[in-house]
């Protein structure tokens, strides 16, 4: 098989709600109509599928089917977590590139907030296997436990204060004000920050990312058909990964640092890019503490200084680069890291309307947390 | 942290081969981790063979004295079985010999608890089920880094 470039033609999303009322199935359905309709591709010319879950999703073929695309070259579903919103989209592109199919439509479709909620211990996301049968008895099975225990980490090696937290949370609802499709656009000061309740030191409320009702997808061909389609097509031009530690939360070496720390140097390998030439970076915030250690990590700022990069208005319109413009899951909502690419394409084509970044070029999408993850460059075509 | 009277539960671990020694263990009070027979490394979850040397591997008891690698204040109930016991700290400890390991902190709730501090680890029984925790206590060996300012 000739390999061949592949391109992100067309986005497509649900409402983002606490109670859709609807399968995983049905909202699946609807946004690989919508990006289909973006990208002016028919539904029946989808060859490939590719989503990941917790078992909480509703399978490739099975979306396929709902939209009338009945035959396909791949299906995959993967089990995973945020750290597997970046995988999804690499292998689509690489499916494409390959030749594996022509027309891949990426999901990520769940019930977050009315369905098996993730904040909630009667149902973990993760099974009790492996290192969290060590973790189960003692109730350690949520991931704000998980991502605090490296929060307090980093407070402990950095000095980083508890204002370095709320910085963050408040650039991100200050961004979400923007955006129409974002479940929460109340804009919160310090004050509001610090006097919400905790959830689990070192975070209080606002650290913490909104459970969501909802569904993105995301449709990837070949550039040369790209190139006859309704957008400019969207290239990849950085990419890096790094599952680390058998996935370990508690084992994992360094709790001041994520798998960005490992995975940062492949992306910066695989591209003339620098972190300078970033304008969007769509950063993976399941936690304040996890944009805090990535965006380090990264290297958008240096290690230990994230909380003077967001206090100084580095992470904002008018700095080094724009932080989740769309609020990210802290404040559009949890779409599990899908929906940090549908803005990075929304950004990169000018589309973003009263939050657009100008001139956006180059847009960084990390995914995951703690041991695992990975991150991607988009370039735009002018 | 006491129990009195039915409660919920906290999720089951999955026991397997590769860790069912270290569940048997706990049945009689002992605390054992996964060691490699042959080059001596202490495994942080058990394997049947070594990573680093394809050795054999076997549950060794270990002293329990342990440092607080990291730790967190629970506020908000989210697990059932432990909602009517916030605020209380969950506390990832590193044991003498490497491997890390969660549990509660017993009889804190999170003043004066700091990264550093030595605890010792014990084996509590939180469900009617015949599984044992490992949780901790804080012991004191004069030398406790002081927590910092506020």
């Amino acid at each position: 098989m000739d390999t061949r470039e592949a391109a992100l033609v067309g986005i497509g999303r649900t409402p983002f709600s606490m109670s859709s009322g609807r399968t995983p199935l049905a909202m699946a359905a609807e946004a690989a109509r919508a990006a289909l309709r973006d990208a002016g591709l028919q539904p029946d010319e989808v060859d490939g599928v590719i989503d990941f879950h917790t078992n909480d999703s509703a399978p490739a073929a099975d979306v396929a089917r709902a939209i009338g695309a009945f035959d396909l070259g791949l299906a995959m579903d993967v089990h995973g977590g945020g750290n597997i919103a970046v995988t999804v989209v690499g292998q689509a592109f690489a499916a494409v590139q390959a030749g594996v199919c022509e027309v891949a439509v990426v999901f990520r479709s769940l019930q977050g907030r009315s369905g098996n909620r993730y904040g909630r211990g009667e149902r973990p996301a993760l099974p009790m296997r492996g290192e969290m049968q060590f973790a189960a008895l003692n109730g350690f099975v949520v991931p704000p436990m998980w991502i605090a225990m490296f929060a307090q980490r980093h407070k402990h090696v950095y000095g980083t204060r508890d204002e370095d937290f709320g910085q963050i949370a408040i650039t991100t609802r200050k961004h979400a004000a923007a955006n129409p499709h974002a479940m929460q656009r109340q804009v919160i000061d310090m004050d509001d920050y610090l006097s919400a309740r905790w959830i689990c030191e070192p975070f209080r409320l606002y650290d913490c990312c909104l459970e969501t009702d909802g569904a993105v997808a995301l449709v990837v061909t070949t550039l040369e058909r790209a190139r006859s389609l309704r957008h400019a097509p969207i290239r990849i031009v950085g990419f890096g990964e790094a599952h680390t530690h058998g996935g370990s939360w508690t084992n994992f070496p360094d709790l001041s640092e994520m798998y960005s720390a490992y995975a940062s140097k492949r992306l910066w390998a695989s591209t003339g890019l620098r972190p300078a030439d970033m304008d969007v970076a769509c950063m993976y915030d399941c936690f304040t503490g996890t944009v805090m250690a990535t965006v380090e990590d990264f290297g958008l700022c240096p290690k230990g200084e994230v909380g003077a990069f967001f206090r100084e208005g580095r992470a904002t319109y008018g700095g080094d680069v724009v932080v989740n413009p769309h609020g990210g899951l802290l404040s559009e909502g949890y779409l599990h890291g899908l929906n940090h690419h549908y803005e990075a394409v929304l950004q990169l084509r000018g589309d973003a309307g009263g939050r657009q970044v100008p001139d956006a070029r180059h847009a960084l999408v990390t995914a995951g947390a703690g041991p695992a993850g990975g991150a991607l460059i988009y370039e735009a075509s002018r | 942290m006491n129990r009195a009277g039915p409660n919920p539960v906290p999720p089951a671990p999955l026991i397997d081969t590769d860790s069912a020694g270290f569940w048997e263990a706990t049945r009689h009070g002992r605390i054992v981790l996964c060691r490699c027979s042959d080059c001596g490394v202490w495994l942080a979850r058990p394997l049947e063979l070594c990573n680093r040397c394809e050795g054999p591997t076997s549950f060794t008891d270990v002293t329990g004295s342990g440092t607080i690698y990291s730790f967190i204040v629970v506020h908000h109930g989210s697990v059932p079985a432990f909602a009517a016991f916030v605020p209380y700290v969950l506390a990832l400890v590193e044991f003498d010999e490497g491997p890390r390991l969660p549990g509660i902190l017993l009889d804190e709730y999170g003043p004066g608890v700091a990264i550093g501090q030595r605890v010792q680890a014990e084996l509590a029984q939180f469900t009617e089920t015949e599984l044992r925790a490992v949780v901790y206590r804080r012991i004191d060996d004069g030398e406790q880094p002081a927590v910092a300012d506020a």
